[in-house]
């Protein structure tokens, strides 16, 4: 064999063009015993567990990225995990336990949801991003009162909420799935408008119900270990109501995260709610209303009755 | 009828010749009131063989090319223009379609029988790696030549027309040729009389072509392809299924010859759970497509655009199966898809063929791809060869190889039977070169069927288990070994 390439050389084909592919040919390119340079597959899998040491931590992948060791992907996991259930008001821990727990599997998963569909397809292309400044809140107040725009608007209003709070993804290493996260926790505030439900801590867990259901994503399934912390007519209500409802409607429905927001803002949101197969839940501030006012009745009745006494 | 090469004389096995020769004569047997015309007992041969294919041209060429068998009265009948094929050429960066690969073991049986030197070799590519991948899982295994080749080749592409002019050339070039009657179709199969002469014919089967002429048959081969009318005839019945999937062919212009050059070829197949699509490299800078899909994908695929096609083919070696699924749902626009996912696929440039830049025009075709195999390969005065014994799925490259292997063990059987003064169409004859051949396609047959259905599953543990099998056996370098020794023809006699 007189080849122009000996078996031991370098391919041609295989010098990579941009200094992403570099790395990863840095990374997974290993001699073998006939000297041959073969490159191990590059697969989702595999590439989220590469292995390195805390001492030579690899550059980051996208910007804002921090690349984790398995053992701190776990402690992360674990330690935000537990740090949020007791302080639910830890955004912040929220996000890095979803972020942590997201691989392997349930991030890609998500993804493929989104890439085996044509609007999934094009959000991802544009990876839009949702700020206050990108949908201009004063033009959403000035749509028809039935339609996304405005519902979102006076979800925000009603609230007291910005967009712009959303923290941005760090311990994702594909910086896609990368963006397929950011995409979801903005789309989140979108989940509360559609649902009606608000951002007390009930209304929280419901929400985190139905996108369990939706997204299988692991951190929102284990958010709703919050049941237990919460009171027992709130735990009766989301067993009786709640509960069903978001897995009815999170396991019947279109994946949500499909849903162009920012195109949909003129849709009136009842056909929206349709089209995606979702059905609203009784709403959570009528009854948490309702319930208040008929205790303080309760209350003062006693009162009365004790002074009466 | 076109005879090639004029008959020295119609008659020639000695058996036959006696038989023959005293009934026109009429030395000979009983005075019959019928009056059978002398030429159509002088339609009377040996051999004839229905089907102008590979197998069949292979099979004239070995038994015209061995000096026991060289004597027999050979008839061919083919339904193309054998005479297109004999002066079918191409220019040197333009492919037919219809290519196959051909194993060491083939091309040496093929050089024995004279053959080899026909082919235009300038059109026949050796390739020596294999890279044959998971698309779920993207594990992979890599084959490079057999210790057994001392170069190194695992198997030779060859395009069909190539390896049929070869023969033909080989065949005009033998002494006594072979009786053609080609662009003929069979009319009717139904077996013979008796003579004028007295002899009982009634065994014997006779051709009827739809220009009139009957071919009367010591031994009928059935080399005319899966839908065989001689198969039909014996009453052989041919079991199996079809797969639902087509396999979907063209010639590609890459971008290069690849990373070894001209010398050190590479042939790349990854199996989808659609079916596996294979790059098998031709001479310079193109290869032979072959893409088994299901019948939807390959109706879109035929359907696209050039540009399009060379994308979904790129995209199909490169992108994951969510990317390949919604690509074919579109009817265009794949090119700008694929460079988008390009952006967002970390893959490996090393173990990908070369990029597709073009597709060659009008050779996008397809196929429906099946699993077939006759009950038994012979029966009284009839055998079967090649396609018409089994059908393949072409995801090994096997089903030439499968013929050609049926042609080497038959000319052999053959052989034997005239040294030994045995009638070649009886059962005891014949019996030789079903026992060689059955055991062997099936086993051929059934896994290739079992790796198609292995690979057909997109998710779930059976992933798992076959990319760790896969690993296994990357890992044992002698199970490996073994597996292509097997593949390339030289392993061992497993039946």
């Amino acid at each position: 064999m007189t080849s122009l390439f000996p078996r031991g050389a370098i391919r041609p084909s295989s010098i990579a063009s941009t200094p992403r592919q570099l790395a990863i040919i840095a990374t997974h390119t290993q001699p073998t015993h006939r000297g041959t340079a073969v490159a191990t597959p590059v697969d989702d899998n595999i590439q989220t567990s590469r292995r390195f040491s805390v001492l030579n931590r690899p550059p980051p992948l996208y910007p804002g990225h921090i690349p984790l060791t398995r053992l701190e992907r776990v402690s992360l996991a674990l330690g935000s995990g537990i740090l949020s259930l007791r302080n639910p008001y830890r955004a912040d821990l929220i996000a890095a336990c979803g972020e942590a727990l997201s691989v392997p599997y349930f991030i890609y998963r998500l993804r493929d949801a989104m890439l085996s569909h044509p609007v999934g397809r094009r959000i991802l292309r544009d990876r839009p991003k949702i700020t206050s400044t990108s949908l201009s809140l004063p033009h959403l107040r000035s749509l028809p009162p039935n339609s996304l725009g405005r519902t979102y608007v006076n979800w925000l209003d009603r609230e007291h909420v910005s967009p712009d709070t959303r923290l941005p993804v760090r311990f994702i290493d594909d910086e896609e799935c990368a963006y397929v996260m950011q995409r979801y926790r903005e789309s989140h505030d979108f989940y509360h408008s559609l649902t009606g439900l608000p951002t007390v801590r009930e209304g929280e867990v419901a929400l985190k119900a139905f996108e369990f259901a939706n997204t299988l994503l692991p951190m929102t399934g284990f958010a709703c270990l919050s049941v237990f912390t919460m009171k027992k007519q709130e735990r009766k209500r989301f067993w009786e109501i709640y509960g069903p409802w978001a897995v009815r409607n999170g396991v019947n429905a279109e994946e949500v995260i499909n849903v162009y927001w920012e195109e949909e803002m003129a849709t009136n949101v009842d056909v929206l709610r349709k089209r995606l197969g979702i059905e609203t839940p009784p709403d959570m501030r009528d009854i948490r209303k309702r319930e208040r006012d008929q205790r303080r009745k309760e209350k003062g009745e006693r009162e009365k009755m004790g002074m009466g006494v | 009828m076109r005879p090639l090469v004029s008959l020295r004389t119609p008659l020639l096995c000695h058996s036959c010749s006696r038989l023959v020769w005293r009934s026109v004569k009429g030395q000979r047997g009983y005075a019959t009131t019928t009056t059978t015309t002398t030429a159509s007992e002088r339609e009377i041969y040996d051999v004839v063989c229905v089907g102008g294919g590979p197998a069949g041209l292979s099979l004239l060429t070995a038994l015209r090319s061995n000096p026991t068998t060289s004597s027999l009265r050979i008839a061919l009948v083919e339904a193309q223009d054998l005479s297109k094929v004999a002066s079918w050429s191409l220019p040197q960066d333009q492919f037919s379609n219809r290519c196959s690969s051909l194993t060491p073991s083939s091309a040496r049986f093929l050089n024995t029988i004279g053959a080899w030197s026909h082919m235009e070799r300038s059109r026949i590519q050796a390739y020596q790696e294999m890279q044959v991948w998971d698309g779920v899982s993207g594990s992979r295994i890599s084959f490079d030549g057999p210790s057994t080749s001392q170069d190194g080749v695992i198997a030779y592409m060859i395009e069909n027309l190539n390896l049929q002019r070869g023969l033909l050339k080989r065949l005009s070039e033998l002494r006594d040729g072979v009786n053609i009657f080609d662009t003929a179709r069979v009319s009717s199969i139904s077996h013979g009389s008796v003579l004028s002469s007295g002899h009982d014919l009634t065994s014997w089967p006779v051709v009827t072509l739809s220009s009139g002429t009957s071919l009367t048959a010591r031994l009928l081969v059935g080399a005319d392809g899966a839908n065989s009318p001689v198969r039909t005839f014996a009453d052989i019945p041919s079991r199996g299924w079809d797969y639902g999937r087509h396999g979907v062919v063209a010639t590609l212009q890459l971008s290069d010859e690849g990373w070894g050059g001209a010398d050190f070829k590479t042939a790349y197949q990854r199996f989808l759970p659609t079916g596996p699509i294979a790059m098998l490299p031709l001479p310079g800078p193109f290869a032979s497509l072959v893409w088994s899909t299901i019948p939807s994908n390959a109706a879109l695929l035929k359907s696209l655009s050039p540009v399009d096609f060379t994308s979904m083919v790129n995209a199909a070696f490169r992108l994951s199966t969510v990317d390949l699924k919604y690509m074919h749902t579109l009817s265009s626009g794949q090119t700008s898809e694929y460079s988008w996912r390009m952006e967002h696929n970390p893959h490996d440039p090393f173990p990908v063929p070369p990029p597709v830049t073009g597709v060659q025009e009008g050779t996008v075709a397809s196929f429906p791809l099946r699993l077939r195999h006759a009950d038994t390969y012979i029966s009284p005065r009839v055998v079967l060869i090649g396609d018409a014994a089994h059908t393949v799925h072409p995801l090994a490259g096997q089903g030439l190889n499968a013929g050609q292997g049926d042609v080497q063990s038959l000319a052999s059987t053959i052989e034997y039977a005239v040294s030994h003064g045995m009638d070649i169409g009886s059962m005891l004859a014949l019996e030789k070169y079903n026992a060689e051949r059955y055991f062997e396609n099936h086993a051929v047959l059934g896994v290739c069927d079992k790796l198609h259905k292995l690979y057909s599953v997109g998710s779930g543990p059976v992933v798992g288990l076959r990319s760790l099998g896969l690993k296994a056996v990357s890992a044992l370098r002698p199970v490996k070994d073994f597996l292509m020794k097997q593949a390339s023809g030289n392993g061992f006699k497993l039946f």
